[in-house]
């Protein structure tokens, strides 16, 4: 390993370090108290047990994403003006780092973190479904030791359901999302110190992100929509990352199948993006003054 | 154009060397360092003084590159400030030091040595090593938000001295430390010196300033108001200074008699006195022996 890649691996580790020692952990635990407690909730209701799959896969994924999202955003947001509030970054940059090694080492330490969390957090629901695979296929079955071929299909089903491989994709692409939340949170943290600043202008870039598959649909749609505000949301959706494409995990969730090809060019988009950004950053903050 | 370290023994250069900062909401600009022209010899132990507000720190951080001089250059050793090969022959202790709280001594030297590139057994030599020097061996495993002011300082100036650096900026080293931690420091500064490395060290205890230091500096208003050795600044021209010792009063009576012969109308034959940090440090250091 270069000697660059080793400051860097440093700074990541540290970083994590930081995160892990600064009760991130009990979030994660608290996560699971809920959908533990969510779960045997509506289970309540008796509703179909595939149904009540297919709901529990949505609200345990949907739990993953927005925990994720609040500690990419929060966790991020405080990355860079801890460190010049504290003045610990004195003793980094003093030292012979270059800045870029220092934005990367704090981004992919906390995108190790994110990477522990989903695996966590997903390792958890699944073995939540584990547990409560047995009591659905009870319900199908009722204890008969002979199945009638419907009660066989309804089983089958429901083992697909729960362990389905598609549900990868769901993983990848939530992953995927929250790399995105985080770098362009660390875009904005070389350029302010206000963490609310950065918290608002990154929540504003997901929100307009959102938006723009449908707007610029629309605007396409209608032939009035021409020369400068063509070319402006042209540039709009260039700069904001699109992410609308990763509500595709409701389909997916839906039991409907996405095509690999499309989840990956999804990651290679996330990627690319990611990269170019922090190239930015590491740009803007080589010029900051300390 | 990089000064040639082979014609000169300078550690520091400095030419120049001006700085304002920007004031918000169009308030103009504060000038905080003027025309500053510096330079430190290989070896020197440079004392850089001044009351509050008169430029010590941000020339501190513009030697180190961590900000950026409005006009003027810098060079360490030959080799542009900022740059990684002026940077890998610094270490720095900045002013009310900061570490990660998280982390407890020997960890945090171990964070700081993987940015210097050390790995491995070198890296626990070393380690060990500096928390003797800096007399923190019995506290090394003891988490950083537990420590003294001096503690603090010590394990600063451990990190600093992690990559056996050439040349050290110290901005007040010794702020908020007792007197026995303030002359560990002072000692530390010393045997620097007498291994050749170059000591650039800001401080508000003159007498201490005078103790370690070959030649000093006073900043008032981001100006440089006087330079030079203590021997030049200090020396009172027309004075002579007579110590004696085991004097009888007769013989006490005998010399000012001979002195008047002599012309001088009213000589000043006073008792020597201890300072009162060598009498606070050689009774604490008394009552630790009982």
């Amino acid at each position: 390993m270069s000697a660059s890649l080793l400051r860097i691996w440093t700074i990541a580790r540290n970083t994590l370090t930081e995160v892990l020692r600064q009760r991130v952990l009990n979030v994660i635990f608290l996560f699971g108290l809920i959908l533990l407690g969510g779960s045997t909730f509506f289970t309540q209701f008796s509703i179909k047990e595939q149904d009540e799959i297919k709901f529990l896969l949505n609200l345990g994924y949907a739990a993953i994403s927005l925990t994720g999202l609040l500690v990419a955003l929060m966790g991020t947001a405080q990355l860079i003006p801890a460190e010049i509030e504290r003045r610990t970054i004195y003793t980094v940059l003093s030292k012979a780092v270059r800045r870029f090694e220092f934005i990367a080492g704090k981004y992919f330490g906390l995108l190790a973190l994110l990477t522990l969390m989903v695996l966590v957090m997903s390792g958890l629901f699944y073995l939540l479904l584990l547990v409560k695979e047995p009591s659905w296929i009870y319900e199908i079955s009722h204890g008969a030791s002979t199945l009638t071929e419907r009660q066989m299909r309804e089983i089958q089903a429901v083992q697909q359901q729960i362990h389905d491989p598609h549900l990868i994709q769901v993983l990848l692409l939530i992953w995927a999302k929250l790399a995105l939340v985080a770098v362009i949170a660390l875009f904005f943290s070389t350029l302010a110190t206000s963490t609310i600043f950065i918290v608002a202008t990154t929540m504003l870039v997901y929100l307009v992100g959102h938006l723009q598959g449908t707007a610029r649909d629309f605007w396409m749609a209608s032939k009035t929509f021409t020369g400068w505000r063509a070319d402006a949301l042209g540039l709009l959706s260039t700069l904001v990352p699109d992410f609308g494409a990763f509500n595709i995990v409701d389909e997916i969730l839906g039991g409907n199948k996405v095509p690999w090809e499309y989840v990956s060019q999804t990651l290679l988009y996330t990627g690319i993006y990611s990269l170019v950004l922090l190239g930015i950053s590491a740009l803007i903050f080589e010029d900051r003054e300390l | 154009m990089v000064h040639d370290v082979l014609k000169t023994d300078e550690a520091v250069f400095a030419e120049d060397l001006t700085k304002s900062f920007k004031l918000q909401w169009r308030r103009g600009r504060l000038m905080a360092l003027d025309g500053l022209n510096l330079q430190v010899k290989r070896g020197e132990v440079f004392g850089l003084l001044g009351p509050n507000g008169s430029g010590k720190s941000t020339t501190m951080k513009l030697l180190l590159g961590l900000i950026k001089p409005s006009r003027g250059r810098i060079e360490i050793f030959g080799h542009p400030a900022g740059t990684m090969e002026a940077r890998r022959k610094v270490g720095f202790l900045p002013e009310n030091p900061y570490f990660p709280s998280f982390l407890n001594g020997r960890e945090a030297l171990r964070y700081y040595g993987g940015l210097c590139n050390l790995r491995g057994s070198a890296l626990q030599d070393r380690i060990q090593e500096l928390l003797k020097l800096v007399d923190l061996e019995s506290g090394a495993l003891r988490p950083l938000k537990t420590y003294s002011k001096g503690m603090l300082q010590r394990i600063g100036l451990a990190q600093a001295l992690l990559h056996d650096p050439d040349l050290l900026f110290l901005d007040e080293p010794t702020a908020g430390v007792d007197p026995v931690g303030s002359r560990q420091i002072r000692d530390i500064i010393m045997g620097l010196k007498e291994r050749g490395k170059t000591v650039v060290f800001s401080s508000h205890l003159l007498e201490q300033v005078q103790e370690v230091s070959d030649r000093v500096a006073i900043l008032n208003l981001g100006q440089k108001i006087s330079e030079g050795t203590l021997a030049d600044l200090l020396t009172v021209p027309d004075q002579v200074e007579i110590r004696l010792k085991e004097v009888s009063p007769e013989q006490e009576a005998k010399v000012r008699e001979i002195l008047r012969a002599q012309g001088f109308a009213a000589p000043e034959i006073t008792r020597p006195q201890r300072s009162l940090e060598e009498f606070f440090i050689s009774v604490v250091n008394r009552s630790q022996k009982l």
